[in-house]
């Protein structure tokens, strides 16, 4: 079967009626995520993953992790989309993707145009959703080809490629990127062995033989942390709302924006297939490119529409790339990504080259929503805008211990232990200290799903060698990404050597 | 970032470092016939912990501290809201999921601001039946509902 056959099943997937409701309860979420600030897509996402098993529990396991993995891929690009909302309206981001859009949005807010950067914004999200889909199916196959040729050493490479590049971009310190990395690799070593079943790490306590619940641990670190933040460190009150006007971009704006859209969708999927840069560098090199194309960079920071139109393309984009190495290569690229991840082993069903012969229903089922569901984000930021906008005024003193009750049923719901929801306060306070003193968690959960993977790989791998490490770097692939992971550490480090500043990563 | 907390957590990453590599090599060797047994890993882990923690360490003495951070901390109101949280925890089995929702919620929107009971109790109370009567009675998931003895 060719790819238009495949992408054809995959329609067959999206439309039948349970998952075009799971499409649009996943980006009706996500939007509603975007918007809150507080709640980014990364807690969003771990949030939805109790409720959705508990949705799909009736379904035969193929079934349910398509219906599942639609509804919280919804909440990750839902979240884009929902993110420039506050920060044209308020001047306050609702996700860091869409901190450069408070740039110039506002100033249009201030001057009587949100309406237009509000349609401008789900315009340009919505025709970079598309270009990175069809990028997506183009590159699926491909590159998922590439990678069955793959044995145990090229993917442990790899894998470590991919914390290597989280952990070089991800906040301000990369010792102390390292240092969760290495952390999260441990907490993964928790439980019975998958190669010899031996317990490692258990001291006899049972719940500890099953290993650490990745779930817990991102619910913890991500939504309680941002939780017990924001009970601790009262934050400003929020400011006046502009109003929103008329919703439809005039022509002028609508010519104005279109090549900075299409520039930003192209760079911003590039950035997005890169592991570790994500949709917050995408926005950000998105503005800075079209303030040097742009003929009049006097009026960026003024209300120009196009420093709204190309970060907001770049963003969307950027979470598209994001899906195809989790899909191809079974790596995630960012802290969302690797929740995705965790989300679809939790069916059983492993990301990676493998995916598009195993179980195509759910790889092209889910392509094939994305399609749908970002015809639906466009339908719901246009028309509903106003809605969505009377979220934020949802009172942050019902919300905080909501959140909390939301996360205590999600983890009880799954694991069914007490066990789980201490560990998950746990969590939630060192998430808390973690994150304020600049040891981004990101790189920790990324580490915690990798981790048996890595392991595995790696044990294989030196199975084949009889013991012998240098089989890592003897072979062609490996040796490549390997120095690709170095690179990726080193580089940064030299630039700050040399006194550059380095552009940060915060989204995780 | 605070020079203090950056010193206490190399301390206490180092020593999970050096626990980890101790405590690898009491897992049993396997019977997998391979060199490369369950402890590997684990050891080559706790190493690169405890050299990262020593480079924090060490950075600790290197950069000024930033002055503090002017903001509130309202270390009252997450206590309590930590502890009646803990107290959800502990009594979500013995009394079920309805109950100890809704006083947690009752408790914490209070904590959160004063006043306003009837609408804290309307909210706590749609939240905690609803979620309960959806999840368990609608979608047929497993929650203890009330305790035994009523």
């Amino acid at each position: 079967m060719n790819t238009i056959q495949f992408l054809m099943d995959g329609f067959s997937i999206a439309f039948q009626w349970q998952n075009i409701l799971f499409a649009f309860v996943g980006v009706l979420i996500g939007t509603a995520v975007g918007v809150l600030p507080g709640i980014g897509p990364m807690s969003g996402v771990a949030l939805l993953i109790p409720v959705t098993a508990t949705l799909t529990a009736g379904l035969p396991t193929e079934a349910a992790a398509a219906s599942s993995i639609i509804l919280l891929a919804g909440v990750y690009y839902g979240a884009m989309y929902g993110g420039s909302t506050t920060s044209i309206l308020l001047n306050t981001p609702g996700e860091s993707s869409s901190v450069v859009t408070t740039l110039d949005g506002y100033q249009m807010a201030k001057q009587g145009r949100a309406g237009s950067a509000l349609s401008i914004a789900a315009i340009g999200s919505f025709a970079a959703g598309i270009i990175s889909l069809i990028g997506l199916v183009l590159l699926a196959e491909p590159l998922s080809n590439v990678a069955l040729q793959f044995g145990p050493a090229e993917y442990f490479s790899l894998m470590l490629l991919g914390l290597a590049a989280v952990s070089g971009l991800a906040g301000k310190s990369m010792t102390k990127a390292l240092m969760m990395t290495v952390f999260g690799l441990m907490l993964g070593t928790i439980g019975i062995d998958a190669v010899s079943g031996i317990a490692r790490f258990t001291y006899d306590i049972p719940v500890l033989y099953s290993g650490l619940e990745f779930l817990t641990i991102a619910v913890g670190l991500f939504a309680l942390g941002e939780v017990f933040k924001t009970v601790l460190e009262r934050d400003h009150e929020d400011g006046t709302m502009a109003k929103i006007g008329r919703i439809l971009p005039t022509r002028k704006d609508l010519k104005e924006s279109a090549a900075p859209i299409m520039r930003g969708s192209f760079l911003g999927f590039f950035i997005g297939v890169l592991p570790g840069a994500g949709a917050t560098l995408a926005s950000f090199f998105s503005y800075i490119g079209e303030k040097k194309f742009s003929k009049t960079p006097e009026q960026f920071g003024k209300g120009a529409i196009a420093g709204v139109a190309g970060p907001e393309a770049a963003n969307n984009a950027a979470s598209g790339g994001a899906m195809i190495p989790l899909l191809t290569l079974g790596i995630p690229g960012s802290g969302t990504t690797a929740i995705l991840m965790g989300a679809l082993i939790m069916y059983n069903i492993q990301p990676g080259p493998l995916l598009f012969d195993d179980h195509p229903e759910v790889a092209w089922g889910l392509i094939a929503s994305m399609f749908v569901g970002n015809l639906m984000l466009l339908v719901l930021n246009m028309p509903l805008v106003k809605v969505f906008a009377k979220i934020i005024q949802t009172p942050k003193k019902y919300l905080l211990p909501i959140i909390i009750a939301i996360s205590f049923f999600g983890v009880y719901a799954v694991q069914y232990t007490t066990f789980d929801l201490y560990l998950l306060l746990a969590c939630g306070v060192l998430g808390y200290l973690l994150t304020r003193n600049d040891f981004p968690v990101a790189p920790l959960v990324l580490a915690l799903v990798l981790g048996p993977m890595i392991e595995n790989n790696m044990r294989r791998a030196l199975t084949i060698s009889n013991g012998d490490f240098s089989t890592f770097v003897t072979n062609p692939i490996s040796l490549a990404l390997l120095i690709v992971a170095a690179a990726w550490l080193l580089v940064p480090l030299l630039l700050k050597l040399k006194g550059r500043s380095v552009v940060l990563n915060e989204e995780g | 970032m605070s020079k203090t907390f950056d010193r206490f957590a190399g301390i206490a990453f180092l020593l999970i470092g050096l626990l980890f590599i101790i405590e690898s090599q009491r897992i049993s060797q396997s019977s997998y016939g391979s060199a490369v047994g369950p402890d590997i890993f684990p050891i080559g882990l706790g190493a690169v912990l405890v050299l990262l923690s020593l480079r924090l360490l060490y950075e600790t003495f290197r950069y000024q501290s930033d002055t503090q951070k002017g903001e509130l901390i309202l270390y009252k109101k997450f206590l309590v809201i930590f502890i009646s949280a803990l107290l959800y925890a502990a009594l979500l089995e013995p009394l079920g999921y309805v109950i100890t929702t809704f006083a947690f919620l009752l408790v914490a929107f209070q904590t959160m601001e004063r006043g306003k009971w009837i609408k804290s109790i309307v909210i706590a109370g749609l939240f905690s039946f609803g979620v309960y009567y959806f999840f368990a009675e609608f979608l047929g998931g497993s929650l203890p509902g009330f305790p035994v003895f009523l």
